[in-house]
């Protein structure tokens, strides 16, 4: 995969809030077609750094790029899911993902002077929204309003939402937080399900369509939905100065269908658990941060990795 | 917890304001009982601030009467009434006595007509006749003639609607050439005194005359009730269910006998000035030279054969009373004319003359009953 | 234990007493009925009680009192020269021509400032302030403002209702703007391709309507008020003036008869928009 373009490139990138200093040179290459997960222990700066990802507040030093431009303020090439406030609740499930297609490709005026073909346009709009709603197999929540969604239902609206406009990077801030567990296991899935069609295009020399950034609390489902997870902490030798990317390894890959067996991520959990989230273990930041050395040397034992 | 302690503070202080207020209230209430004959009667009187109406304001002052319940005045001892002075708008006071609210009113001999309709009234002393203190006010008009089509603000269906068409018929104009704009006349002053361009005309009555005048230098009277003398007058009237309680007739020769006694104030050389500063304070905060001129335009009836003098007039009973019926029907302020007529009982306006009579020939109180 | 009185009430009403508790259909509604008819009861006991005093009080007629005052008003005016339409026409015409054009112009200002306070920061320092003063002054004591800067005509009607309910109206709205839009909406929409306009128009607008509405049912009681009272004033014509006029002549018939078409139109008005809102927000809910 290492082939596939870059989508989310960051650049030496610090974050003050007054004299304390919250994030500390970061940098970090995403490629496209990587789900990642973003973990740290609360407070280390992981909304910051997502705030400055999406462009809402823009770092005190460094820069974000997505697909080689500079983010400055929130643009279509970087999506989002909040935990809460993911829908409009003026817009119907089906208006709500067709709500982004309206907003990019037509103007006040145009809506406005040009309604006929308006109308014409809405009506492929609409039609293009339910197809993403079936994606997320949510075909018959077409007409309802978020009040009347249930929240899995209101997450997967909120992903199609952000995915119809085929964004360069996928931001998902604690997506799952308020969910239960069973529905939250089928939404881990989905993800499972997207990480599948991003090898066949990388198999078929197509630049993969979703790239994810996924913030979460819960280690288990870090390393279950992701191939690859970064932890960002203080728990270092230079922590006075704010937080780092103490920890960047690639994970396992699990297939939708496998049974997800919670042997697998013990190890790595605890390693996780240690290196980033234990105050009492201090070492120099880079000593979990492998995971680009660790693919060419995957790459150069097997090949160019493809399942 | 804290919603708990305010909740509590909050009624305590309800309670305590609410037995303050009341036990003022039964203060006063118990100072009632104090009248030599047993308790006084009480009659209300509602006045607005008008010259001859005022009067009954310097009457308090002079501690005639005392306007408070349950506080007597020397008049009101000498007739063994309770007189409570309500100072109100002057619509306010016609509402009042439309609503039984008032025993007794201040208002014009106009518009007394439609409320004696459902509250039969007893016009028992005229006060005053207006002599040039209701006028047409106007600002780049030279004559009647230059009025016509232009809009003349003022109070519709009132004593300012009224003298505008009587002196316009006088000069021989047919009203309906003159167009009339309702607004309250305090308003309609106003707007002429901001020199607003598209008044050219009020009608309007004092203060709002001196008061324009003085204020819109450019202004002058076109023309003003003098034409029409003895036409609008002032009064006081109680209903008749109210003069026959009990009572009912000291308290109108209390009120008759506190009027004459401040006109004999205003009409003596030593204490007429203080008394018209005294008027005036209770009208518009007027000083003395304004109060001199406003008593002239104003003219008092200020002794009992003045006012006997104007009951009997022939001309008021035979012309300008059916005229003024007239006027009420026509302009749609009331259906149908009430009955009015002079010393006869069974009108529903009925001016009687008894009282005046009675003051004048010094009746004795305990012969009243 | 001994039934108390107060034991057999609860137990004979069941669980209708309590908080919340749902009561059946035919209860709900012959409650709602017999409110109305004790307030009519009231009214019939007050209006014999002043007929035996005075029998020809008008002051709180009966029913043929009512049918006269109702003669008065729909009777036409004029004469065969001059004919001219009934006092009710007449004055509904003008006073709720003023109404709607007052509450419509000073709703859209009330939106667009709110709008714009809650959306910038510096807006809302700049406004801020004096709109919360000017919003505890009550406007009808602002009349003699408004007559010399709108004079007396129709102008000076439109703009007293306008402002009077413009800045209660900006404060809602702009605390709507702040606390119903999530700045995450806001953000959300930039990442779905919105500009500046569309954020205001697409979202912010649209998720603040149904408390527009709100609003504007809210403000339907005030304005009349502050219609009716300038009206007293410095009208010729409208329910102000009808009303000032018949006090004076003690027709309270007219005067009942005209506030009570107020109350319904006001209710009429209330419950239109209800349904209104209801119609085009019904993600809003009840």
């Amino acid at each position: 995969m290492a082939a596939n373009p870059t989508a989310l490139e960051i650049r030496d990138l610090s974050h003050w809030f007054g004299d304390f200093r919250v994030l500390n040179h970061i940098n970090l290459r995403i490629a496209a077609g990587q789900i990642v997960a973003l973990v740290g222990p609360s407070g280390c700066g992981k909304s910051t750094l997502l705030k400055a990802i999406l462009g809402t507040q823009p770092p005190s030093e460094g820069s974000v790029l997505v697909d080689g431009q500079e983010i400055l303020a929130p643009s279509r090439r970087v999506g989002i899911v909040f935990q809460h406030y993911s829908l409009f609740d003026f817009l119907t499930a089906e208006a709500n993902v067709a709500f982004g297609p309206k907003l990019d490709e037509t103007s006040v005026a145009f809506r406005t002077f040009q309604f006929p073909q308006w109308r014409k346009l809405r009506k492929q709009h609409m039609q293009e929204a339910r197809e993403f709603l079936e994606r997320v197999k949510l075909a018959e929540a077409c007409g309802k309003y978020p009040t009347e969604l249930s929240g899995g239902m209101r997450q997967r609206v909120a992903i199609a939402q952000a995915l119809i406009l085929k964004p360069k990077i996928l931001l998902l801030d604690e997506p799952f937080g308020a969910l239960d567990e069973a529905t939250r296991e089928r939404l881990q899935m989905m993800l499972l399900g997207f990480y599948q069609e991003n090898l066949l295009a990388t198999k078929e020399g197509r630049t993969p369509e979703y790239t994810i950034v996924i913030v979460t609390h819960e280690l288990n489902e870090a390393i279950y939905v992701a191939n690859r997870v970064i932890g960002l902490s203080r728990f270092h030798d230079d922590g006075d100065q704010g937080a780092m990317v103490v920890y960047d390894r690639p994970c396992p890959i699990f297939h939708p269908d496998d049974p997800k067996d919670l042997a697998d991520f013990v190890e790595q959990r605890e390693e996780l658990r240690r290196a980033v989230f234990d105050p009492s273990y201090i070492k120099h930041h880079s000593k979990y941060v492998s995971f680009w050395q660790d693919l060419e040397a995957a790459e150069a034992a097997v090949g160019p990795i493809e399942s | 917890m804290k919603i708990q302690h305010v909740t509590v503070l909050g009624l305590t202080c309800l309670v305590a304001l609410s037995l303050g207020c009341s036990s003022s209230k039964s203060g006063s209430g118990g100072a009632a009982s104090g009248g030599s004959d047993g308790p006084a009667p009480v009659f209300s009187l509602a006045w607005s601030e008008y010259p001859s109406w005022s009067v009954f304001g310097v009457a308090e002052e002079q501690g005639l009467i005392d306007g408070a319940e349950g506080a007597m005045g020397s008049i009101e001892e000498k007739w063994n009434v309770d007189i409570v002075l309500h100072l109100r708008d002057y619509d306010t006071c016609i509402t009042e006595y439309g609503s039984s609210v008032a025993d007794a009113v201040c208002i014009t001999n106009m518009d007394i007509m439609s409320p004696s309709i459902s509250r039969p009234a007893v016009a028992v002393l005229p006060t005053s006749t207006s002599d040039g203190a209701d006028a047409c006010i106007v600002v780049g008009i030279d004559n009647i003639d230059g009025l016509a089509g232009k809009e003349t603000l003022g109070l519709e269906k009132s004593v300012s609607q009224y003298c505008f068409e009587r002196v316009l018929e006088q000069q021989g104009k047919d009203p309906s050439n003159f167009p009339f704009r309702n607004l309250d006349p305090g308003e309609a002053a106003r707007a002429m005194q901001l020199g607003q361009a598209d008044i050219q005309s009020i009608m309007v009555w004092n203060p709002f005359v001196l008061d324009t005048l003085r204020k819109r230098t450019d202004s002058k009277v076109l023309f003003d009730s003098t034409s029409i003398p003895e036409e609008i007058i002032d009064m006081l009237v109680i209903g008749k269910d109210s003069l026959g309680k009990p009572g009912g007739k000291r308290f109108a020769y209390a009120a008759l006998e506190a009027f004459y006694a401040v006109n004999e104030l205003i009409n003596s050389s030593e204490t007429r000035d203080e008394t018209l500063v005294a008027l005036g304070a209770k009208f518009s905060q007027l000083g003395l030279e304004d109060m001199k001129t406003v008593v002239t335009q104003t003219k008092f009836y200020d002794s009992p054969e003045k006012g006997l003098g104007l009951m009997e007039d022939q001309k008021f009973q035979q012309e300008t009373m059916p005229a003024v019926a007239e006027f009420l029907v026509s302009h749609e302020m009331a259906e149908t004319k009430p009955t009015f007529g002079f010393n006869s009982a069974d009108s529903q306006l009925n001016f009687d003359s008894q009282f005046l009579i009675g003051i004048r020939d010094g009746v004795d109180p305990a012969s009243v009953e | 234990m001994p039934v108390t009185p107060f034991r057999w009430f609860i137990t004979a009403s069941g669980s209708y007493a309590m908080i919340r508790q749902p009561i059946p259909a035919w209860l709900f509604w012959s409650l709602a009925v017999s409110g109305i008819v004790v307030a009519i009861a009231i009214y019939a006991g007050m209006s014999v009680y002043q007929t035996r005093i005075n029998p020809t009080q008008s002051v709180i007629p009966g029913l043929k009192g009512f049918a006269e005052g109702f003669d008065l008003i729909t009777k036409p005016r004029g004469n065969d020269k001059n004919p001219k339409p009934s006092w009710l026409v007449t004055d509904s015409k003008v006073t709720f021509s003023r109404l709607f054009i007052g509450m419509g112009l000073g709703t859209i200002a009330a939106i667009v400032l709110g709008i714009a306070m809650g959306a910038y920061t510096g807006v809302e320092a700049f406004f801020s302030p004096i709109i919360s003063f000017m919003a505890k002054i009550p406007p009808t004591g602002m009349l003699v403002i408004y007559m010399v800067a709108f004079g007396t005509n129709f102008k000076m009607f439109i703009a007293l209702i306008g402002f009077g309910i413009f800045f209660t109206m900006v404060q809602s709205i702009y605390q709507s703007v702040k606390k119903d839009v999530a700045s995450d909406h806001i953000d959300k929409a930039y990442t779905l391709g919105a500009s500046e306009f569309e954020v205001v128009l697409e979202v912010i607008w649209k998720q603040i309507l149904p408390r527009v509405i709100d609003n504007i049912r809210l403000h339907i009681g005030p304005a009349l008020v502050f219609l009716i009272a300038a009206e007293m004033l410095f009208a010729s014509e409208g329910f102000g003036y009808t009303i000032r006029q018949s006090q004076r002549f003690s027709n309270m018939n007219v005067v009942y008869i005209y506030l009570g078409i107020l109350g319904t139109v006001g209710l009429l008005l209330d419950y239109g928009l209800m349904r209104f809102r209801r119609w085009l927000c019904p993600w809003f809910g009840e």
